[in-house]
């Protein structure tokens, strides 16, 4: 017996900014279900079981905050999950979601992320609660000059994806930077934060959530003749590996490849960089973008950085990455993998609005944490599988 | 001298919530002494709530005033409070059924001695003399029908969307057998490492492989060079957050252990200022005087940490070695 074909028929979230000091936790994860739930014609009663990411609890010291949060999700009286996996979480926590359908356990799922870093300080929590904080940026630059140091690539390939997805951000309303001034020179000329990684190449810290409201098939269908069109799931993997090892990659992990594969092959994918229209890559620092190009095998080794420097990647490029504005315009961390994964499937359901990619069939999302080390992707598609 | 078998961690940081409409509403009536509450269908809830707990559907801000009297329903005695509890003399935590409320209150009953305290029992708030717009604004509940207040009329309900919560955890890790032989060895000045039977690699202090999930027991002990190379390094912009120390760019590296073996990572390098660190360079650790070291660093998260051994490491002044075979060497 096959497994049950899952569509998102409902996608929401905030306005993500560097402090929402208008709403209480519960108030921001809230704000972004009832949108999801508006755009999919649902109330709370519809929904059979509510899965819920973040990233650690020591960012805002709420534990297990998914206790405190299940009844502000209409989840008395229904199974209600929390997910982890670090950065990746947001994308974990909308597969496992789609689980819970593709297994028959249930037919509604309600998947909602979040993070409201202004609560607390992220560099702190990431420190252990130490003095000395290394932060993400410390703990990726040296891959970042690894990367550069055998790509052979120019310094200017990060300027110009910082650029990139700032501007895109401009096209989506609830983007946090909106940086209408930027440009390479600003990008260039920012402060080095952790070399090489300038200020402008970095993530901004955010409060914000995502939602989405996954179904079964006949739920697809359904909105589907109500004019509302589905995202259909084409496939959803999750992969991990040892942060430290003797002869591990950790510019093109393993994990990383074979997650992308996994999603391929269950979406029949063989030539990535042709048949996907459009990719959300978890890009908190502006290297990433090629890094990843190449990690999932849509550029051939070393091949990421001139993808970009060509503008393939560019929002009117053949291959668009981040029409949304990425990680690198809003980091709601437990929520930034999930933004991936609601940005693809608005983008195929043609719902994109100013960020959407013109004639966006199939997308492919992907968020990953910790050491690079945790990956979660998923390919979803406009046509029924 | 042999190292402790536990080490004590204490993290701690001041958040800050936003409070959002319906508890900043709450907090905001307690600073003219009121407490309310918001109307849920034929319920009154208390503390007011922005959803119907039990549909999650939004509720109306429809707020109501209770107490300040209520019952106690249920209850239980601290004997000996603890320095994060409410009062500094035994009490009970009660829950308070605030008259013309539908939910239970939590909070602390200065009563005396667990004699005087029962369910069913009367009480009232004790109310704090400069409210603040915070939960302890009560004091605490005292038996009896009348609000405990400060003299004279209390002022306009101040506008409160904010709470300050200082939290703080101290806690115990107990070290493995292979922490604390690591750490022994390395107060002996030996940084020792196991072999895997394996797959040939070294780990510190794991006592396990991570690539192959088999345990490594002390047979296969061997003592690693304190020599090695820098693989990669980062150099930090400090940003302030409470019980940040540093204020200058300073830099972390990792270091190969010589003959390509096992990467201590978050490394110093002395004697030279960050901007001269490079990859490839020829490192020597420089132990800490024997009085000093200290195993307090020395967790079970299995990451082989020398802090408190290792005080960081010196260009030996030999050539580089190339850069692109280290490279990839970061934890
Ligand atoms: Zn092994």
């Amino acid at each position: 017996m096959t497994h049950e074909r899952v569509a998102v028929v409902g996608i929401g979230q905030t306005k993500h900014k560097k402090r929402r000091d208008d709403l209480s936790i519960a108030g921001l994860v809230r704000e972004a279900a009832q949108r999801a739930l508006d755009d999919a014609r649902m109330t709370w009663s519809d929904i059979d079981a509510v899965v819920i990411g973040k990233a650690p609890d020591i960012f805002e010291g709420v534990m297990k905050p998914e206790l405190y949060l299940s009844d502000a999700l209409g989840g008395a009286g229904k199974p209600v999950f929390r997910v982890h996996t670090a950065g990746s979480v947001g994308g974990s926590t909308a597969i496992v979601a789609s689980h819970l359908i593709s297994s028959r356990v249930h037919k509604r799922v309600l998947a909602v992320a979040w993070e409201k870093q202004s609560e607390g300080n992220a560099q702190f929590g990431l420190g252990g609660g130490k003095s000395g904080s290394i932060g993400a940026g410390g703990a990726f630059a040296p891959w970042i000059r690894a990367y550069i140091q055998k790509s052979g690539a120019p310094e200017h390939i990060g300027w110009q994806v910082a650029v990139k997805d700032r501007q895109n951000a401009l096209r989506n309303q609830y983007a946090h930077l909106q940086l209408k001034d930027i440009s390479i020179d600003k990008v260039r000329e920012s402060p080095m934060m952790w070399d090489p990684l300038h200020f402008l190449e970095s993530c901004p810290s955010s409060d914000g959530a995502g939602a989405i409201v996954l179904t079964d098939e006949a739920g697809g269908d359904a909105a589907a003749a109500d004019g509302r069109a589905p995202a259909w799931i084409l496939g959803t993997s999750m992969r991990s590996e040892p942060s430290s090892f003797n002869g591990r990659d950790p510019i093109r992990p393993q994990a990383g490849i074979d997650c992308a594969w996994d999603v391929y092959r269950q979406a029949g994918i063989t030539d990535p960089r042709r048949q996907i229209d459009v990719a959300e890559l978890y890009v908190p620092f502006s290297w990433y973008e090629p890094m990843w190009l190449e990690g999932h095998d849509i550029a051939p080794v070393g091949e990421g950085w001139k993808m970009v420097d060509r503008g393939e990647t560019a929002f009117d490029g053949d291959f668009p990455v981040n029409p949304s504005g990425g990680v690198l315009s809003s980091n709601p961390i437990g929520a930034s993998g999930m933004l991936r994964f609601l940005e693809a499937a608005l983008q195929v359901r043609g719902a994109a609005g100013e960020h959407q990619v013109d004639g966006a069939k199939v997308a492919l999302a992907q968020a990953y944490g910790a050491a690079a080390q945790y990956f979660a992707m998923w390919a979803v598609g406009a046509d029924k599988p | 001298m042999t190292v402790s078998t536990q080490t004590v961690s204490t993290i701690q940081f001041p958040y800050k919530r936003t409070l959002g409409p319906v508890m900043g509403r709450f907090f905001s009536e307690l600073t003219a002494r009121r407490i309310v509450g918001i109307r849920s269908g034929e319920r009154v809830i208390v503390p007011p709530m922005e959803y119907d707990p039990e549909t999650g559907n939004e509720l109306a801000h429809d707020f109501v005033e209770v107490g300040p009297a209520g019952t106690v329903r249920s209850w239980t005695w601290v004997a000996e409070p603890i320095e994060s509890h409410p009062l500094d003399r035994p009490f009970a935590f009660v829950l308070v059924r605030l008259d013309g409320a539908d939910t239970d209150l939590v909070h602390v009953l200065d009563a005396g001695s667990e004699d005087a305290v029962h369910t069913g029992m009367r009480v009232a708030p004790r109310w704090r003399d400069e409210p603040v717009g915070r939960i302890d604004d009560i004091v605490c509940f005292v038996p009896g029908e009348h609000a405990d207040s400060p003299e004279g009329e209390p002022g306009e309900a101040q506008d409160v969307t904010t709470m300050e919560y200082f939290s703080k955890i101290t806690y115990t890790d107990v070290l493995s057998p292979t922490l604390v032989r690591y750490a022994n060895n390395l107060r002996a000045g030996r940084l020792t490492g196991q072999r895997c039977p394996q797959c040939n690699r070294v780990f510190l202090g794991r006592g396990y492989c991570s690539v192959d999930a088999i345990l490594l027991g002390p047979e296969l002990d061997e003592v690693l060079p304190d020599r090695g190379v820098v693989s990669n390094y980062t150099i930090i912009t400090p940003t302030p957050y409470p019980g940040q120390k540093e204020t200058e760019p300073f830099a972390r590296a990792s270091v190969v252990l010589e003959g390509d073996e096992m990467v201590i990572a978050q490394q110093q390098i002395l004697d030279i200022p960050v901007s001269e660190i490079r990859v490839g360079m020829r490192v020597r650790a420089e132990w800490m005087p024997d009085a000093e070291r200290d195993a307090a660093e020395i967790t079970s998260k299995g990451w082989g940490t020398v802090a408190g051994f290792i005080k960081g490491w010196r260009h030996t002044g030999e050539p580089d070695e190339p850069a692109e075979q280290y490279m990839n060497r970061v934890f």
